[in-house]
């Protein structure tokens, strides 16, 4: 708060207008003779009861009561009595700061000011107000009931794994998890679908793990396969693809809102993904390299930190001070906000500004977590071995230390001939000029054969060990308490303590985060995982547990998945296997009128969902079927990915989709742009996405090479169609189908450029966007 | 909806060999729905709603639509439309009242606009010489001189114009308009936004979604190199003709019919093959719109050579084809914030940024006006804040947000009316001062939504465009 430079004028002008000196002031009569006309005339209309009522209060502050004005607003408390330059109140009248002057609408005449500037000095006396017990207002309340909420919020209760329960229809449970889908349909009088066809099955698996269809030749393989663990056969071989890891990777992407805006070395965190998924590192070792890879004693994993550095960092381009702060502000609450909902699926970045209005996350938890990440700065990490980098650095300083000889010779040769260093080369003689040149040449050689930069990543690095001042409404500028960096107040039982005063604290974030008894991260991480095998998670707010949140559809099951995921060793692999080996999994899409009825949304699970692949699934799809697809795995991204054969996971991923025209194509087909963490994809359906299939070149191209195929084939026009229904449907043509297609051909059974446009057309489906 | 003229031209050439598609998709023109339910002989398919659809407002509105003429960079308001004849007598000074920290924190003294003023309309409104044809205008139009915002830097301030915060992580206005009100076209997005060479600073943010659907996005159109039949990334076929294109329609939504009777009942794939026969219809339609030629030459002078006149007249064109949000941006030189020059030179710079608009924006009210739209049509002028009435230098103004000027037109408004004013020399809104989440509030309600009621649920909490400001300025409702 500023100091109270005018305190002088105010009271010369009380002593001009005649106002009570601070005896006065101190009685009720001048109370209610002018302080209280003058609150209820000039404050009352936004800080009264009223106020409050219609939903006016400003600033949470309320003025008709001493209760109030001690217990203060946003701010803090509005008056000290007896003290008016410590007071709030008068600061704000006084207009001494531009942000807090009040009224807002113009100043009070200088003789209202002294009115309440003398009040206050005199004790702010208010009848009937008992003084004692309102100094207890102006200490901490607890705003929440701590207890209440861990004993009461199902994802704040512990983990516990719960039996199996009791269901009449024994033998349709494949395994445990789907006992408890089968108890709840039971429950509700409704039956499961039945399994999915052998075809439907495989390559829902394809697409679902690898983000890949099967070719016909593994269809025909799985079809004639009797063996009793044919389909667990596929489930693995999948798994151990290392495509496998490029899906998955993507699904974390949309979380960790995954960009190369700015970031040229991005992609080194997309492979570090793709080979920390296909190697099935323990879920809480994923997380702990992610929050503190950098610090970890045994086996450090910089790379993995590009988690948070892969996120938007927030400039500003005026200078202004508000727009830096508000820069700032926004940059941590990306990293609070992320690191929040993907693994604890909580929203804490809702407390920025004041405590969570539904959650238990109050504002100094918030700045408690943010002030971990003030201390995490950009860092680059060099991946290139040793020597390589050191070779760079040795390279560099030998250039600095023989530009510094060369101004050491300038300023001698300057002293001999008595001029400025800058001056020097004007008055040397040919002799000298000759033995500059040779220099400068010299230095010149020496930053040609520089070696090039070491390759790098971008991760976090340790900046700093201090605490944060919690920012008053959300504005850095304006310092409330000094919070110690810690957890979570509500996940932290009952005592509060602090991190190490060393470091970020990033180390004991992670120890928090991965501690089996924390509740919400083995529950977070199965819910996602459920969500990318069924298109809907138990959960179905998958980056929100909190009580807004939905709950789960299925609260045993999810608790008995998260148990058992722990108890196995945080193993994706295996959660994944669990799940595509059940008959929950196995159900076929199919409609059903009477269970559609009773449950359209499909909460209990009587179906699989049908779903619609995501715009590089279904990209990949097409470039797969026409048989174009570059399967490399890894590497720098692709400027246009429309322009490339490779998988749509390696496009160049810009912060607002707005950089390219493969953006465009991304974000016509709901690929996030990764301003924000993403639970869940939304799904639309509109015109331009048709344009884009029927005029865009991509499409054109891979018509044609369809086409051109299907043409130059000597084979029967309906083999012809048969085999391309294979390839891309996994499934032969029905005869409506190979009528429709032989009426287009028609006599052209040669011309490429007949078989491209139906080429076009089967590419074009919706079948080929579904994932059954 | 009127029949564009390819749909006039294309039925003579086709007369007589219409497809039963066709003849069923002609006369489900507009009702795109109803078509195809007779199709499917299916009640479900009626049920289909577009995310675009048009939806009942929170309450009935005079404004159905709305034309944004953006002016990023900060227009001058004691140049243009708030006269301040005080600073000349105070030219040199640095009263009180003006000694407010600015961007650059000059602390030079006032200096006088360097353009006259001329009293017009029945209201009598003081308007500079700059603004000659708009100001014919003047009993149209309801001025707002008490705006002000958060920050005098522009990136942040097109940012809070145009979504109501200073960063680009929020739906912009248009979309959430769009959002709350669908568009009442089948032929077009629902939200254009338009400039000339630059897009306006923040680039796509200003008419993005952000965490809205995805169709609620604006469509931008670059009205610089336009042709009509590119302003929609891959609108056109380059090889085939309709006629073929209509035999490959016809076959993917026969295949797509099929598909739908094997899985009985799959609400995406409905959605599907409408959104497939609006996406050939819209490769014809949209070249149209966008096609001033079609306009007679009477029509096209009133708007003037200009590119932001052509802006404005595709403008009319596109909200008479139903689009619910149009924001044109003026931008000259390819500069993103083109009001940024009167830093240096007020003179220059904003005499020749004001010719480049004034009679487009003179020719869209009339044009508007006389076309019977004006009425329900809200017309917004404006940029991210003002310029300060004291000197920067020679001949310039630094950034002002503690005061500046929008105007509004039409839809529900109060016509030859003033609102709010800065102090005597135009830095500070000090009389009934309104805030951009005010405007915005305003700008809802006169679209018929209640700011504090249209939200969006996003990641556990309800967004809003005003976030948690706001007022409607009641006192300009008409």
């Amino acid at each position: 708060m500023p100091s109270l430079k005018p305190a002088l004028t105010i009271v010369a002008v009380m002593l001009m207008v005649g106002v009570a000196s601070g005896d006065i002031a101190a009685e009720g009569g001048f109370f209610e003779s002018k302080v209280r006309p003058l609150l209820a005339e000039r404050c009352y209309q936004c800080h009264s009861e009223k106020a409050a009522e219609d939903g006016k209060l400003k600033g949470g502050l309320r003025v008709d009561s001493l209760a109030g004005l001690m217990k203060g607003g946003d701010s803090g408390p509005s008056i000290v009595t007896g003290d008016p330059e410590k007071s709030r109140l008068i600061t704000a009248i006084g207009y001494l700061d531009e942000d807090m002057a009040m009224p807002p609408k113009g100043k009070l005449a200088d003789d209202e000011i002294a009115i309440l500037t003398e009040w206050v000095r005199g004790g702010a006396h208010w009848p009937g107000a008992d003084k004692s017990k309102l100094a207890a207002l102006t200490e901490s309340e607890e705003p929440y009931d701590w207890a209440k909420f861990r004993r009461e919020h199902w994802s704040f209760q512990p983990v516990a794994k719960p039996a199996l329960p009791n269901v009449q229809d024994d033998s349709w449970s494949r395994g445990d998890l789907d006992r408890f889908v089968l108890a709840k349909l039971e429950g509700e009088a409704l039956s499961p679908n039945s399994q999915a066809s052998k075809r439907v099955l495989i390559r829902r698996a394809y697409l679902d793990v690898i983000g890949l269809p099967p070719g016909a030749k593994e269809v025909q393989e799985f079809l004639h396969d009797e063996s009793s663990d044919a389909f667990a056969k596929i489930v693995d071989s999948l798994l151990n693809s290392e495509h496998y890891g490029e899906r998955w990777a993507r699904h974390w992407m949309d979380v960790a809102r995954y960009s190369d805006e700015s970031l040229p070395n991005a992609w080194r965190y997309r492979d570090w993904l793709v080979q920390a998924l296909n190697a099935d590192i323990p879920y809480d070792a994923f997380v702990t390299r992610q929050i503190v890879g950098d610090l970890l004693e045994e086996a450090p994993d910089p790379v993995a930190t590009g988690f948070f550095v892969v996120g938007p960092t927030y400039g500003n381009d005026g200078g202004d001070p508000e727009a830096v702060a508000v820069a700032e502000a926004e940059t941590l609450s990306d990293r609070v906000d992320t690191f929040s909902r993907a693994f604890l699926g909580l929203t804490v970045a809702c407390a920025r500004c004041h405590d969570h209005k539904f959650d238990p996350v109050t504002i100094k938890d918030y700045y408690a977590l943010a002030g971990i990440f003030r201390n995490s700065g950009l860092g680059e990490h060099p991946v290139d071995p040793k020597e390589k980098v050191e070779a760079y650095h040795e390279a560099q300083k030998a250039i600095g230390a023989y530009r510094n000889k060369i101004n050491e010779w300038l300023k001698e040769q300057g002293k001999r001939l008595n001029q400025k260093a800058n001056q020097v080369p004007k008055h040397l003689d040919e002799a000298g000029k000759a033995a500059l040149a040779e220099m400068r040449a010299e230095e010149k050689r020496m930053k040609d054969s520089l070696p090039p930069k070491f390759a790098f990543a971008h991760v976090l690095a340790e900046s700093g060990s201090n605490d944060m001042h919690v920012a008053l409404r959300g504005d850095l500028r304006k310092k409330g308490a000094l919070v110690p960096r810690r957890f979570l107040q509500v996940l932290s039982d009952e005592e509060l303590k602090a991190y190490a005063k060393e470091g970020s604290g990033r180390q004991d974030l992670a120890q928090s985060v991965t501690d089996p008894s924390n509740p919400l991260t083995a529950r977070v991480i199965v819910n996602r995982v459920w969500q990318w095998h069924f298109g809907k998670a138990l959960v179905r707010t998958p980056s929100n547990f909190g009580v807004l949140g939905e709950k789960p559809t299925h609260p045993k099951l999810l608790d008995w998945l998260a148990a058992d995921f722990m108890k196995h060793g945080w193993s994706l692999k295996r959660l994944h296997r669990q799940i595509l080996l059940s008959s929950t999994w196995q159900m076929s899409s199919a409609f059903d009128d009477e269970n559609f009825a009773k449950d359209g949304d499909n909460r209990l699970l009587w179906r699989m969902n049908p779903r619609k692949l995501e715009a590089e699934a279904w990209r990949d799809t097409v470039l797969a079927v026409t048989g174009e697809l570059d399967r490399k795995v890894g590497g720098k991204p692709e400027n246009e990915i429309l322009e490339s054969t490779r998988r749509t996971l390696y496009a160049t991923v810009s912060r607002n989709g707005d950089r390219r025209v493969s953006d465009e194509f991304l974000s016509l087909f709901d690929f996030p742009a990764p301003q924000f963490t993403s639970a869940e994809r939304s799904v639309s359906t509109v015109p331009q996405q048709y344009l884009f299939m029927m005029n865009s070149p991509f499409m054109k191209a891979r018509s044609e090479t369809l086409g051109h195929g299907l043409a130059s084939q000597t084979v029967a026009v309906e083999e012809r169609i048969g085999d391309v229904y294979e390839r891309l449907y996994s499934r032969p043509a029905e005869p409506g189908e190979v009528e429709l297609g032989k009426r287009w051909v028609g006599k052209d059974t040669d011309s490429p450029e007949t078989w491209s446009r139906y080429a076009q057309v089967l590419l074009s489906a919706h079948e080929l966007f579904q994932n059954q | 909806m009127k029949f564009l003229q390819h749909e006039l031209d294309y039925r003579r050439a086709t007369q007589g060999q219409l497809t039963r598609r066709e003849a069923l998709r002609r006369m489900g023109a507009g009702m795109g729905s109803i078509g195809l339910a007779s199709m499917f002989g299916n009640a479900q398919a009626s049920a289909i709603v577009s995310p675009l659809g048009p939806k009942q407002p929170h309450f009935p509105a005079k404004a159905k639509r709305i034309i944004q003429l953006f002016m990023p960079g900060g227009p001058s308001q004691v140049d243009t439309f708030d006269y301040k004849p005080m600073i000349a007598k105070h030219a040199g000074e640095r009263p009180d009242s003006v000694n407010r920290k600015s961007l650059r924190n000059t602390k030079l003294g006032l200096m006088p606009s360097p353009f006259g003023f001329q009293q017009y309309g029945k209201c009598g409104k003081w308007v500079s010489d700059i603004f000659p044809e708009t100001a014919q205008c003047v009993d149209d139009i309801c001025f707002v001189h008490s705006m002000h915002t958060d920050i005098p830097e522009h990136a942040g301030g097109i940012l809070m114009t145009n979504v109501g915060a200073l960063q680009p992580n929020r739906p912009s206005m248009g979309s959430w308009l769009v959002y709350g009100l669908g568009a009442e076209t089948e032929n077009l997005p629902g939200f254009v936004a338009m400039s000339p060479r630059a897009q306006p600073r923040g680039k796509l943010a200003n008419w993005g979604n952000a965490f809205l659907p995805g169709a609620y996005a604006g469509s931008y159109v670059n009205i610089h190199d336009m042709t009509p039949d590119a302003v929609i990334r891959d609108l056109k076929n380059t090889s085939l003709s309709r006629k073929d294109q209509r035999k490959q329609a016809d076959l993917l939504a026969q295949l797509n019919q099929m598909h739908l009777k094997r899985l009985e009942k799959d609400q995406d794939l409905e959605a599907s093959i409408q959104a497939m026969e609006m996406a050939f219809r819209m490769q014809f339609s949209v070249p149209e719109v966008f096609d001033v030629q079609k306009e007679s030459q009477a029509t096209r002078d009133l708007y003037g050579d200009s590119e932001f006149g052509k802006g404005c007249l595709i403008a009319r064109r596109l909200i008479e084809e139903g689009v619910r949000v149009v924001q044109l941006s003026h931008s000259i030189d390819g500069y993103d914030i083109a009001w940024d020059t009167g830093h240096n030179d007020i003179v220059g710079g904003h005499a020749r940024l004001a010719k480049a608009c004034d009679q487009a924006i003179a020719g869209l009210l009339q044009d508007l006006k006389g076309r019977g739209l004006l009425e329900d049509t809200l017309v917004l002028w404006g940029g991210e804040f003002g310029r300060a009435p004291t000197s920067e230098g020679a001949k310039g103004r630094d950034h002002d947000h503690y005061g500046y000027t929008v105007w509004m037109a039409g839809g529900g408004v109060k016509p030859g009316f003033s609102y709010g004013a800065t102090d005597e020399f135009g830095l500070s809104a000090v009389e009934d001062r309104v805030h951009v989440h005010d405007l915005h509030a305003t700008v809802l309600h006169l679209m018929g939504l209640d700011h504090e009621k249209l939200t969006y649920r996003y990641s556990g909490r309800d967004y809003r465009l005003t976030d948690v400001h706001g007022r409607v300025v009641k006192e300009i409702l008409a």
